[in-house]
Protein backbone atom coordinates (compact mmCIF):
# COMPACT_ATOMS: atom_id res chain seq x y z
CA UNK A 1 0.00 0.00 0.00
CA UNK A 2 2.41 2.67 0.98
CA UNK A 3 5.84 3.31 -0.27
CA UNK A 4 8.54 1.13 0.56
CA UNK A 5 11.19 2.19 2.71
CA UNK A 6 14.21 1.75 0.12
CA UNK A 7 16.99 2.92 1.48
CA UNK A 8 19.14 5.68 -0.45
CA UNK A 9 22.79 7.47 0.32
CA UNK A 10 22.17 11.12 1.43
CA UNK A 11 22.77 12.16 -1.99
CA UNK A 12 18.85 11.54 -2.42
CA UNK A 13 17.79 14.05 0.17
CA UNK A 14 20.51 16.46 -1.50
CA UNK A 15 18.21 16.10 -4.79
CA UNK A 16 14.96 16.93 -2.84
CA UNK A 17 16.99 19.94 -1.81
CA UNK A 18 17.48 21.89 -5.26
CA UNK A 19 14.34 20.27 -6.41
CA UNK A 20 12.89 23.37 -4.48
CA UNK A 21 15.07 25.63 -5.95
CA UNK A 22 14.01 23.63 -9.30
CA UNK A 23 10.07 24.07 -8.85
CA UNK A 24 10.98 28.01 -7.89
CA UNK A 25 12.94 29.12 -11.07
CA UNK A 26 10.52 27.06 -13.32
CA UNK A 27 7.14 28.63 -11.82
CA UNK A 28 9.04 31.93 -12.38
CA UNK A 29 9.32 31.10 -15.70
CA UNK A 30 6.35 29.65 -16.34
CA UNK A 31 4.61 33.56 -15.07
CA UNK A 32 7.41 35.07 -17.94
CA UNK A 33 6.05 32.64 -20.66
CA UNK A 34 2.54 33.57 -19.70
CA UNK A 35 3.30 37.45 -20.17
CA UNK A 36 5.07 36.57 -23.50
CA UNK A 37 1.89 34.47 -24.56
CA UNK A 38 -0.08 38.02 -23.41
CA UNK A 39 2.07 40.18 -25.31
CA UNK A 40 2.28 38.34 -28.31
CA UNK A 41 -1.25 38.29 -28.97
CA UNK A 42 -1.29 42.21 -29.39
CA UNK A 43 2.03 42.13 -31.72
CA UNK A 44 1.59 43.53 -35.17
CA UNK A 45 1.93 40.17 -36.96
CA UNK A 46 0.75 37.97 -39.36
CA UNK A 47 -1.61 35.42 -38.10
CA UNK A 48 0.57 32.59 -38.61
CA UNK A 49 2.72 33.54 -37.34
CA UNK A 50 1.38 34.84 -34.20
CA UNK A 51 -0.64 31.61 -33.89
CA UNK A 52 2.96 29.58 -34.32
CA UNK A 53 4.53 31.34 -31.37
CA UNK A 54 1.41 30.53 -29.09
CA UNK A 55 1.45 27.23 -29.71
CA UNK A 56 5.16 26.78 -29.28
CA UNK A 57 4.89 29.01 -25.89
CA UNK A 58 2.28 26.43 -24.49
CA UNK A 59 4.64 23.69 -25.44
CA UNK A 60 7.11 24.82 -23.23
CA UNK A 61 5.08 25.30 -20.32
CA UNK A 62 3.31 22.06 -20.79
CA UNK A 63 6.69 20.47 -21.40
CA UNK A 64 7.81 22.10 -18.21
CA UNK A 65 5.01 20.72 -16.12
CA UNK A 66 4.98 17.65 -17.04
CA UNK A 67 8.96 17.09 -16.91
CA UNK A 68 9.54 18.79 -13.48
CA UNK A 69 6.30 19.20 -11.90
CA UNK A 70 4.98 16.09 -12.09
CA UNK A 71 8.29 14.23 -11.95
CA UNK A 72 8.73 12.93 -15.50
CA UNK A 73 12.61 13.79 -15.50
CA UNK A 74 13.57 11.80 -12.73
CA UNK A 75 10.54 9.00 -12.58
CA UNK A 76 10.94 6.05 -14.75
CA UNK A 77 10.49 6.17 -19.09
CA UNK A 78 7.62 3.98 -18.48
CA UNK A 79 5.43 6.66 -17.09
CA UNK A 80 6.21 9.25 -19.68
CA UNK A 81 5.37 6.36 -22.20
CA UNK A 82 2.07 5.85 -20.75
CA UNK A 83 0.73 9.35 -20.27
CA UNK A 84 2.62 10.09 -23.77
CA UNK A 85 0.68 7.28 -25.65
CA UNK A 86 -2.79 9.44 -23.87
CA UNK A 87 -1.57 12.60 -25.47
CA UNK A 88 -0.23 11.74 -28.66
CA UNK A 89 -3.51 9.93 -29.54
CA UNK A 90 -5.43 13.22 -28.27
CA UNK A 91 -3.50 15.37 -30.28
CA UNK A 92 -3.70 13.63 -33.19
CA UNK A 93 -7.45 13.16 -32.91
CA UNK A 94 -7.55 16.70 -32.24
CA UNK A 95 -5.38 17.32 -35.42
CA UNK A 96 -7.62 14.96 -37.99
CA UNK A 97 -10.46 16.63 -36.69
CA UNK A 98 -9.30 19.92 -37.23
CA UNK A 99 -8.12 18.80 -40.66
CA UNK A 100 -11.57 17.36 -41.50
CA UNK A 101 -13.99 19.96 -40.77
CA UNK A 102 -11.51 22.81 -42.25
CA UNK A 103 -11.79 21.64 -45.52
CA UNK A 104 -14.04 23.44 -47.99
CA UNK A 105 -16.89 20.72 -48.00
CA UNK A 106 -17.21 20.77 -44.81
CA UNK A 107 -18.36 24.21 -44.64
CA UNK A 108 -21.92 25.08 -43.63
CA UNK A 109 -23.85 25.24 -46.71
CA UNK A 110 -25.32 28.62 -46.16
CA UNK A 111 -21.49 29.99 -45.98
CA UNK A 112 -19.95 27.62 -48.98
CA UNK A 113 -19.44 29.22 -52.10
CA UNK A 114 -21.37 27.79 -55.28
CA UNK A 115 -19.49 25.04 -57.13
CA UNK A 116 -17.80 26.38 -60.51
CA UNK A 117 -20.34 24.98 -62.70
CA UNK A 118 -23.58 26.21 -60.79
CA UNK A 119 -21.53 29.56 -60.69
CA UNK A 120 -21.19 29.32 -64.67
CA UNK A 121 -25.02 28.49 -65.40
CA UNK A 122 -26.29 31.42 -63.15
CA UNK A 123 -24.11 34.05 -64.85
CA UNK B 1 28.46 3.18 6.82
CA UNK B 2 26.38 3.50 9.91
CA UNK B 3 26.45 7.44 9.27
CA UNK B 4 24.77 6.14 5.63
CA UNK B 5 22.14 3.98 7.13
CA UNK B 6 21.23 7.02 9.80
CA UNK B 7 21.06 9.75 7.04
CA UNK B 8 19.41 7.58 4.60
CA UNK B 9 16.15 8.65 3.06
CA UNK B 10 13.21 6.65 1.33
CA UNK B 11 13.73 6.17 -2.58
CA UNK B 12 10.00 7.83 -3.81
CA UNK B 13 10.76 6.85 -7.51
CA UNK B 14 11.51 3.07 -6.94
CA UNK B 15 9.36 0.30 -5.65
CA UNK B 16 10.74 -2.85 -5.50
CA UNK B 17 7.93 -4.84 -5.14
CA UNK B 18 6.21 -3.85 -8.24
CA UNK B 19 7.57 -5.65 -11.35
CA UNK B 20 8.04 -2.18 -13.11
CA UNK B 21 9.92 -0.74 -10.32
CA UNK B 22 6.86 1.89 -10.31
CA UNK B 23 4.50 2.55 -6.86
CA UNK B 24 1.12 1.11 -8.42
CA UNK B 25 -0.67 4.11 -7.55
CA UNK B 26 1.21 6.34 -9.88
CA UNK B 27 0.94 4.25 -12.50
CA UNK B 28 -2.79 4.13 -11.98
CA UNK B 29 -2.63 8.35 -11.70
CA UNK B 30 -1.08 8.40 -14.90
CA UNK B 31 -2.75 5.85 -16.83
CA UNK B 32 -6.05 7.86 -15.98
CA UNK B 33 -4.57 11.22 -16.80
CA UNK B 34 -3.75 9.29 -20.05
CA UNK B 35 -6.92 8.66 -20.63
CA UNK B 36 -8.43 12.39 -19.45
CA UNK B 37 -5.59 13.65 -22.00
CA UNK B 38 -8.32 12.46 -24.39
CA UNK B 39 -11.37 13.01 -23.36
CA UNK B 40 -10.05 17.35 -23.21
CA UNK B 41 -8.57 16.59 -26.40
CA UNK B 42 -12.33 15.77 -27.55
CA UNK B 43 -13.85 19.40 -26.25
CA UNK B 44 -11.11 21.40 -26.97
CA UNK B 45 -11.36 19.84 -30.54
CA UNK B 46 -15.35 20.60 -30.67
CA UNK B 47 -15.03 24.34 -29.29
CA UNK B 48 -12.39 24.59 -32.00
CA UNK B 49 -13.69 23.34 -34.96
CA UNK B 50 -17.12 25.25 -33.75
CA UNK B 51 -14.71 28.27 -34.30
CA UNK B 52 -13.86 27.54 -37.77
CA UNK B 53 -17.09 28.18 -39.69
CA UNK B 54 -19.34 30.70 -36.64
CA UNK B 55 -23.18 30.15 -37.25
CA UNK B 56 -24.36 33.70 -38.49
CA UNK B 57 -25.49 35.82 -35.25
CA UNK B 58 -22.57 34.00 -33.00
CA UNK B 59 -21.72 36.89 -30.74
CA UNK B 60 -17.93 37.82 -31.36
CA UNK B 61 -15.89 36.19 -28.50
CA UNK B 62 -13.24 38.79 -28.60
CA UNK B 63 -15.77 41.17 -26.89
CA UNK B 64 -17.05 38.46 -24.35
CA UNK B 65 -14.10 37.56 -22.82
CA UNK B 66 -11.39 39.53 -20.15
CA UNK B 67 -8.30 38.33 -21.23
CA UNK B 68 -7.15 40.28 -18.08
CA UNK B 69 -9.11 38.04 -15.36
CA UNK B 70 -8.22 34.73 -17.48
CA UNK B 71 -4.73 35.95 -17.85
CA UNK B 72 -4.46 36.61 -14.08
CA UNK B 73 -6.65 33.34 -13.28
CA UNK B 74 -4.22 31.43 -15.09
CA UNK B 75 -1.13 32.66 -13.21
CA UNK B 76 -2.70 31.83 -10.15
CA UNK B 77 -3.19 27.92 -11.38
CA UNK B 78 0.61 28.06 -11.90
CA UNK B 79 1.01 29.10 -8.81
CA UNK B 80 -0.98 26.60 -7.28
CA UNK B 81 0.63 24.15 -9.08
CA UNK B 82 4.17 25.48 -7.72
CA UNK B 83 2.61 24.81 -4.42
CA UNK B 84 1.57 21.74 -5.13
CA UNK B 85 4.90 20.57 -6.21
CA UNK B 86 6.48 21.80 -2.89
CA UNK B 87 3.96 20.26 -0.85
CA UNK B 88 5.26 16.76 -2.50
CA UNK B 89 8.82 17.84 -2.41
CA UNK B 90 8.04 18.55 1.28
CA UNK B 91 6.39 15.42 2.46
CA UNK B 92 8.90 13.44 0.41
CA UNK B 93 11.84 15.09 2.81
CA UNK B 94 9.45 13.96 5.92
CA UNK B 95 8.22 17.53 6.30
CA UNK B 96 4.58 17.59 7.50
CA UNK B 97 4.37 20.62 8.70
CA UNK B 98 6.00 22.80 5.27
CA UNK B 99 3.70 20.12 3.10
CA UNK B 100 0.72 21.15 5.14
CA UNK B 101 1.19 24.62 4.17
CA UNK B 102 2.21 24.36 0.96
CA UNK B 103 -1.14 22.21 1.05
CA UNK B 104 -3.40 24.67 2.34
CA UNK B 105 -1.60 27.15 -0.58
CA UNK B 106 -2.38 25.51 -3.13
CA UNK B 107 -6.11 25.23 -2.03
CA UNK B 108 -6.27 29.16 -1.20
CA UNK B 109 -5.37 29.39 -5.16
CA UNK B 110 -7.35 26.79 -6.25
CA UNK B 111 -10.82 28.67 -4.73
CA UNK B 112 -9.23 31.92 -6.00
CA UNK B 113 -9.40 29.70 -9.54
CA UNK B 114 -12.88 28.37 -9.07
CA UNK B 115 -13.94 32.35 -7.57
CA UNK B 116 -12.28 33.53 -10.72
CA UNK B 117 -14.44 30.94 -13.03
CA UNK B 118 -17.67 31.28 -11.20
CA UNK B 119 -17.35 35.39 -11.76
CA UNK B 120 -16.61 35.22 -15.28
CA UNK B 121 -19.80 32.77 -15.98
CA UNK B 122 -22.05 35.11 -14.51
CA UNK B 123 -20.71 37.75 -16.11
CA UNK B 124 -21.04 36.16 -19.25
CA UNK B 125 -24.31 35.11 -18.88
CA UNK B 126 -25.87 38.17 -17.06
CA UNK B 127 -23.99 40.76 -18.58
CA UNK B 128 -22.66 39.99 -22.23
CA UNK B 129 -26.09 37.42 -22.50
CA UNK B 130 -23.94 34.68 -23.74
CA UNK B 131 -25.41 30.82 -22.11
CA UNK B 132 -24.92 27.21 -22.61
CA UNK B 133 -27.91 27.21 -24.91
CA UNK B 134 -28.22 30.64 -26.99
CA UNK B 135 -25.02 29.63 -28.91
CA UNK B 136 -23.05 27.36 -30.13
CA UNK B 137 -19.75 28.92 -28.38
CA UNK B 138 -21.88 29.36 -25.65
CA UNK B 139 -22.02 25.29 -25.28
CA UNK B 140 -18.75 24.54 -26.35
CA UNK B 141 -17.22 27.06 -24.58
CA UNK B 142 -18.79 26.45 -21.05
CA UNK B 143 -19.06 22.37 -21.60
CA UNK B 144 -15.36 23.01 -22.45
CA UNK B 145 -14.32 25.10 -19.18
CA UNK B 146 -17.00 23.82 -16.72
CA UNK B 147 -16.06 20.46 -17.32
CA UNK B 148 -12.42 21.82 -16.43
CA UNK B 149 -13.68 23.91 -13.63
CA UNK B 150 -15.26 20.91 -11.90
CA UNK B 151 -12.04 18.66 -12.14
CA UNK B 152 -10.37 22.09 -10.11
CA UNK B 153 -13.38 21.38 -7.48
CA UNK B 154 -12.85 17.63 -7.29
CA UNK B 155 -8.85 18.46 -6.89
CA UNK B 156 -9.69 21.38 -4.62
CA UNK B 157 -11.97 18.76 -2.35
CA UNK B 158 -9.34 16.04 -2.72
CA UNK B 159 -6.44 18.42 -1.32
CA UNK B 160 -8.59 19.58 1.85
CA UNK B 161 -9.50 16.03 2.45
CA UNK B 162 -5.42 15.44 2.43
CA UNK B 163 -4.65 18.27 4.12
CA UNK B 164 -7.52 17.14 7.32
CA UNK B 165 -5.90 13.64 6.89
CA UNK B 166 -2.54 14.39 7.77
CA UNK B 167 -3.72 16.05 10.80
CA UNK B 168 -4.26 12.10 11.96
CA UNK B 169 -1.06 11.25 12.44
CA UNK B 170 -0.76 8.62 9.75
CA UNK B 171 0.66 10.32 6.97
CA UNK B 172 4.27 10.19 6.77
CA UNK B 173 7.28 10.10 4.76
CA UNK B 174 6.48 6.49 3.68
CA UNK B 175 2.91 7.64 2.64
CA UNK B 176 4.05 10.68 0.27
CA UNK B 177 2.98 8.87 -2.85
CA UNK B 178 -0.77 9.65 -1.77
CA UNK B 179 0.57 12.98 -1.86
CA UNK B 180 2.34 12.72 -5.14
CA UNK B 181 -0.73 10.75 -6.65
CA UNK B 182 -2.56 13.79 -5.99
CA UNK B 183 0.00 16.55 -7.19
CA UNK B 184 0.08 14.54 -10.13
CA UNK B 185 -3.90 14.83 -10.81
CA UNK B 186 -3.71 18.67 -10.08
CA UNK B 187 -0.79 19.60 -12.34
CA UNK B 188 -2.50 17.88 -15.03
CA UNK B 189 -5.36 20.42 -14.16
CA UNK B 190 -2.96 23.02 -14.55
CA UNK B 191 -1.15 21.73 -17.90
CA UNK B 192 -4.97 21.30 -19.45
CA UNK B 193 -5.53 25.02 -17.97
CA UNK B 194 -2.75 26.39 -20.36
CA UNK B 195 -3.98 24.68 -23.00
CA UNK B 196 -7.58 25.78 -23.12
CA UNK B 197 -5.95 29.58 -22.33
CA UNK B 198 -4.35 29.50 -25.34
CA UNK B 199 -6.72 27.26 -27.69
CA UNK B 200 -10.12 29.20 -26.57
CA UNK B 201 -8.57 32.74 -25.13
CA UNK B 202 -5.62 33.90 -26.84
CA UNK B 203 -6.48 32.63 -30.61
CA UNK B 204 -9.53 34.68 -30.27
CA UNK B 205 -7.27 38.02 -30.20
CA UNK B 206 -4.80 36.99 -33.38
Amino acid sequence: MSAPATAVPAQGHALEQSKFWIFVQIAMLLAVITGLELVTVYLPFMRWILFTVLVVLSTVKFMFVIFYFMHLRWDRVFCTLLFFIGLVLAAATMMALLRLFGADASKPLAAAPAPPAVAARAA
Amino acid sequence: MSSDAATATIDHHFDPTTSTGIPNKKILMWAFLASDCMFFGCLISTHLIYRLHPPPGTPPARQVFSIELTSFSTFILLMSSLMMALAVNAIQKGNLKSMRWSLLTTIFFGCIFLGCQVYEFRNFVYEKHLTITNSILGTTFFTLTGTHGLHVLVGVIWLSGMLLYSFTGRLTEKEAIDVESMGLYWHFVDIVWIVIFTAVYLLEYI
